[in-house]
């Protein structure tokens, strides 16, 4: 059994890591002049974020996961709208379920 | 709103307004609805570890950050390895401060006690929504605080209710909501799509987050793919 006095410091000091992971991204970029070369790596760099969270996630996942990810794709090229998107994915992924997927 | 903010969205420098955390707050809240079952999933998780519901609770408000949380659940037990629980934190949440420098450009010109609520309730989902919203011209940086503070919200809910109630609950995969995230980031990606000089960056940031996912501690392939598109786009279109 954990202590709930140790428990209590604990989550304090992952509370504090986790801060400093959310502020320091801005606190660096406070640092550095934003050149235009700065500027396409910031880009690029924020989708591609995104990217690495979602590919390898989707290609370790179940089939409905991957058909939930295809479906949100097209449906944003046809909508535009990345809720939309969302929501027919997520829709499909319970049906697929149904498939035993 | 009065109608003199109603055209807040639609000035041509970053700002931070409570229209914006309104408007924020309430654009997320498709998305912040399916918080709650990731929540529900993490306070059952908690209880099957023996962690009191106290305890559990203070994590999802305290730390906020899903995957970290299931991470430090794994090295729960007593006595607490807490140099490895803060390095585990550290890799998993890592990518927060990518999100932040990408961020910093807008939010380096909004008042510091602004920009650091907005920063305090950083995540993956409202970070996404809000890099959307701005390719339709937002300049609002309130709306991260706003999406922030509703994603916050349902965490802490879903948490409640999955420390009280989720052995009641069972498998909530059945409906479909753990694809919800994956999907939505998957949308927004597809939508910050500009052309085929995108191409390359996208494919590399993929190739390197796929092999690190295999060779990397949790947590350090986001980082790794993030930093080779940002670099390769940066060499291929920056002057």
């Amino acid at each position: 059994m954990v202590d709930e006095i140790a428990a209590i410091g604990a989550v304090l000091l992952l509370m504090l890591v986790t801060i400093a992971t959310r502020v320091g991204g801005v606190w660096i970029m406070s640092y550095v002049k934003i050149t235009p070369r700065i500027e396409a790596f910031l880009k690029y760099m924020a989708t591609s974020v995104l990217i690495s969270i979602v590919v390898p996630t989707t290609l370790a996942a179940s089939p409905r996961i991957w058909i939930a990810v295809g479906a949100a794709a097209v449906a944003m090229i046809a909508t535009g709208s990345a809720l939309t998107a969302m929501l027919i994915g997520t829709a499909l992924a319970a049906f697929a379920r149904g498939f035993g997927l | 709103m009065s109608g003199d903010t109603s055209d807040s969205n639609r000035s041509k420098r970053p700002c931070f307004t409570a229209n914006g955390v309104w408007r924020g707050s309430v654009e997320i809240a498709p998305i912040a609805a399916f918080v709650i079952p990731f929540g529900i999933a993490f306070g059952v998780a908690a209880s099957a570890k023996g962690v009191p519901a106290e305890i559990s609770l203070f994590m999802s408000i305290a730390i906020y950050a899903g995957a970290s949380q299931f991470a430090a659940l794994d090295l729960w037990h007593a006595p607490l390895p807490l140099a490895t629980l803060a390095l585990t934190v550290l890799a998993v949440n890592a990518r927060h401060i990518l999100l932040g420098a990408v961020l910093a450009p807008w939010l380096l010109q909004v008042p510091i006690m602004r920009r650091l609520a907005a920063l305090l309730l950083l995540s993956d989902a409202n970070y996404a929504q809000a890099m959307s919203a701005r390719d339709r011209g937002e300049m609002d940086a309130g709306i991260l605080f706003g999406s922030g503070l509703t994603m916050w919200i349902t965490w802490i809910i879903g948490t409640a209710i999955g420390v009280l109630a989720g052995s009641l609950l069972g498998d909530l995969s059945r409906f479909g909501f753990d694809a919800v995230m994956v999907a939505f980031f998957a949308a927004v990606v597809v939508g910050q799509w500009k052309g085929s000089s995108d191409l390359f960056p996208w494919i590399a940031a993929t190739a390197v987050a796929l092999i690190g996912a295999h060779l990397l501690p949790t947590g350090w392939h986001i980082i790794a793919g993030a930093l080779t598109g940002g670099i390769i786009g940066a060499w291929r279109h920056g002057r």
